[in-house]
């Protein structure tokens, strides 16, 4: 077997919910040892979450919970019971990683605060990646990723000018934002480790790296006093740039004319309609000033169209043009994701074959990740114990008798 | 550049072929430490043309976004559309670590600076390519904008009001998306580099990326044969929705979750504020997710709570609520953000004094807290080559070639 380039590095994983998970997937994923400490006393919420497998709840059938926890194993730890604790300890002293995405509080209620686990294991690399971070009035206040995007302000950026600001529809920083950048202080404590011998808590606070997205309409504010408002599909400079309607039930297209030869392109495959010939839409300055009655027209002229269709003719000419996917699109129609084996179908012991999203980044020589799937509850806490921890299974079965391993 | 503790990327030396995809990737690299030198056209870049400007001004150091993307980085001016500008490009590349690229899948290889060369020269090379679609397939070469990414990447679908066509999220974030898997993809690649494994291609489709933002759509489709739809505007279930404030607007998750305890929070917060039938919400069968999916659930509630929020400012709902354990908070503006009372107390933002700005700049300052570590900026956005004479005459190259090289336009 081909050798992952993260092989050899062990994860005590206690995270949970969406954005730690995520971060840790793409350690398993790319070949690092994850060990998911769960528990049947506190399960992870995702397990019970839907959709389910038959649509049958159980803590082995959630789809979302497995498409976040690939390529993980699970031991189960009750962190309540002293010898869970105890037992927590000695799997981190053989780790490289702690992670988390608790309250800030909880993992020291563990004994297992940076501070405390520094002590018998120097050179870990411990992240905790909170609400609001370590620190500060708001670091013990709950919120999720849809209150993370309207405390950084994408929620109030992203939507219609006269309507309730929309947001993205779901927990976006849980998806892409905090697992990319707890990946990314990850890897670079891990390279400072290897280089210097030193380990490092990294705080990580899930409303900053949305926020760290969003830098120029902050200085537009600051350095310019102008404080941003949500504009639908607007854009600075290009006209049209928006979402237009296509032939069936919402169906939709999204184009971004650029350039004026783009125009004329545009016009041409539309069949070239009288009005976009007109001198008074030549040029982007005098699109952006008629926006509202060019979408209307446009719109016209693009409903009675097949979405990819379109897409196709105006990609042929160098227009910026992409259909609106829906989730059964992205599945069944779209080319571009098929050939990059995106949709991956891994076999869970319970599920059965089920669909997975492989990571968005291809290396040289690798195969597409991840090739597990996600594990059952405790399947892997017997073996670690044994062959990890050093213990006889007699003694596992008499922690599980007692309540410390479940 | 300043001294003082090393990130924790010091030592690391990149190039950042300056592009529309690039700018993000190479800011977090620059801050954990790296020495990142941007190469840039010596008369085109797109990055120095993107809005918002300072002051309405328009020249090559005005744009507040380059300014943004690209702090603590260097700048040195290479022409790419030259073969002595493509011959020098390979000549740098051996005294660097990293390569990051976002032209258009081909661009590179048609001047000889495919991976396959480079990786010829400096066998430890991470290379690694943004690009909308990725490297090679049907949609390689298709033309794009943010908008299209998140259309075809599937978020797009997921936003908006269920009247009114779907709503892109702001802020190019198909383009960062791509940005931030490819710094993660970077350095696992840098790190088995050091770690004795050859050096790679890291190959990042941004499309791929917004895909992964679809949360549990693909599953729920797979699973259940349900096609996920958009819903602002409109309460997901009773309690989880924007509400207005006096001031603005708040959004709250009361429900939805897999367990019922904020709910509860949320009607003990209600009753102890004396709001009216706020006990009506204490019955059963509120605690039953379907119910709470009823049109009747989300029309009472929103009687119930809609004229309580109206009443306060979202700052007094904030506080009150999140000392009852209620997932609730503002929806804040790029101004009540800057003031936001917990970032002030974690000095999040940064004043970044710009001589090419001719002012200090205040941003979003760390994404981390690396103890040992620390996140920090080197120095403002670079202008236009304004590191050419340190980096090429490091490299080794010669006055006179460097003054050849000026001449014919290269430079």
């Amino acid at each position: 077997m081909e050798r992952l380039p993260l092989a050899g590095l062990r994860v005590a994983d206690f995270s949970w919910m969406g954005a730690g998970s995520y971060a840790t997937k793409m350690l398993a994923d790319f070949g690092a040892e994850v060990i998911k400490i769960e528990s049947m006393a506190n399960l992870d919420n995702l397990r019970m979450s839907r959709p389910f497998k038959d649509k049958i709840p159980g803590v082995n059938r959630s789809g979302y919970f497995a498409d976040r926890n690939t390529s993980k194993r699970s031991m189960t730890i009750n962190m309540k019971h002293e010898k869970g604790k105890l037992i927590a300890r000695q799997l981190i002293a053989q780790s490289d990683i702690v992670c988390n995405n608790f309250t800030p509080g909880v993992m020291e209620r563990f004994g297992l605060g940076y501070e405390e686990v520094a002590a018998f294991k120097a050179n870990i690399v411990y992240i905790s990646m909170s609400m609001q971070g370590n620190s500060g009035p708001h670091r013990d206040y709950l919120g999720y990723g849809m209150t993370m995007g309207a405390l950084t302000g994408l929620q109030h950026l992203t939507g219609a000018p006269d309507r309730e600001p929309a947001g993205t529809g779901t927990n976006y920083p849980d998806h892409i934002p905090n697992p990319c950048h707890a990946v990314v202080a990850i890897m670079a404590s891990l390279i400072h480790r290897d280089s210097t011998g030193e380990g490092q808590y990294i705080d990580l606070a899930q409303t900053e790296p949305t926020l760290a997205l969003l830098g120029p309409v902050i200085l537009d504010y600051t350095v310019n006093g102008r404080v941003q408002q949500r504009r639908a599909n607007r854009h600075d400079y290009m006209s049209p740039h928006g979402i237009y309607p296509c032939h069936g039930d919402d169906r939709w297209i999204a184009i971004a004319v650029e350039t004026d030869a783009q125009w004329r392109a545009l016009a041409s495959v539309l069949g070239m309609p009288l009005w976009m010939t007109e001198a008074t839409w030549s040029s982007a300055e005098q699109r952006l000033a008629k926006q509202s009655e060019l979408d209307d027209r446009l719109a016209t002229e693009t409903c009675g169209w097949d979405n990819d269709e379109l897409m196709l003719a105006l990609q042929v000419h160098g227009v910026a043009a992409g259909s609106v996917r829906d989730v059964a699109d992205i599945l069944e129609k779209d080319a571009q994701l098929a050939h990059r084996g995106h949709w991956l179908r891994l076999d869970h012991p319970e599920m059965g074959r089920t669909i997975y999203n492989a990571q968005p980044m291809r290396m040289s020589d690798l195969a597409v990740t991840p090739t597990r799937p996600a594990p059952m509850l405790g399947a892997d806490t017997e073996d670690i114990c044994v062959s990890l921890l050093g213990m006889n299974p007699k003694e596992v079965a008499a922690l599980q008798e007692e309540g410390a391993l479940r | 550049m300043e001294s003082g503790k090393g990130g924790a990327l010091q030592g690391v030396r990149v190039l950042e072929v300056a592009g529309q995809m690039t700018g993000y990737c190479g800011k977090l690299l620059a801050e954990l430490g790296a020495e990142v030198v941007l190469v840039e056209a010596p008369e085109e870049n797109f990055a120095r043309r993107q809005p918002p400007f300072i002051d309405g001004r328009r020249d090559a150091d005005a744009s507040l976004s380059f300014a943004y993307y690209n702090t603590s980085k260097k700048s040195i001016t290479l022409d790419l559309d030259q073969p002595e500008g493509c011959q020098m490009l390979r000549d740098l590349v051996a005294d660097y670590h990293i390569l990051i690229e976002g032209e258009p899948p081909g661009a590179l290889a048609s001047k000889g600076l495919d991976y396959k060369i480079l990786q010829a020269l400096t066998p430890s090379l991470v290379m690694t390519s943004l690009t909308a679609f990725g490297q090679t397939g049907p949609y390689a070469n298709f033309a794009f904008s943010d908008l299209t990414l998140l259309a075809l990447g599937g978020m797009l679908y997921l936003a908006g009001y269920p009247d009114t066509p779907p709503m892109g999220a702001y802020g190019n974030q198909a383009i960062n998306a791509a940005g931030m898997y490819g710094a993660v993809g970077t350095l696992i690649a840098l790190r088995a580099v050091r770690n004795g494994q050859p050096g790679r291609h890291v190959d990042v489709s941004a499309q791929e990326c917004v895909a992964l933002g679809m949360e549990n759509a693909v599953q729920m489709f797979e699973l259940e044969g349900v096609i996920r739809k958009r819903f602002a505007g409109t309460q997901r279930q009773a309690g989880t929705s924007v509400f207005a404030s006096s001031d603005g607007y708040v959004l709250l998750m009361a429900a939805g979750l897999a367990s019922n305890q904020f709910w509860l929070n949320t009607v003990k917060w209600l009753i102890s504020e004396g709001v009216p039938r706020a006990e009506e919400l204490g019955g059963e069968k509120w605690l039953n997710v379907e119910y709470l999916q009823t049109e009747d659930a989300k029309r009472e509630f929103l009687d119930i709570f809609g004229p309580f929020a109206q009443a306060r400012t979202s700052e007094y709902l904030y506080e009150k609520g999140q000392q009852f354990r209620v997932p609730i908070c503002p929806v804040c503006s790029p101004r009540d953000v800057v003031s936001n009372a917990q970032l002030r107390s974690r000095n999040y933002f940064v004043d970044v004094p710009s001589a090419p700005a001719g002012r200090d700049l205040k941003m979003p300052g760390p994404p981390y807290r690396l103890q040992a570590t620390p996140w920090r900026i080197q120095g403002a956005a670079p202008s236009l080559g304004e590191h050419n004479i340190e980096i090429y005459s490091r490299a080794g190259v010669a006055a006179s070639r460097l003054a050849a090289l000026a001449s014919a336009g290269v430079l």
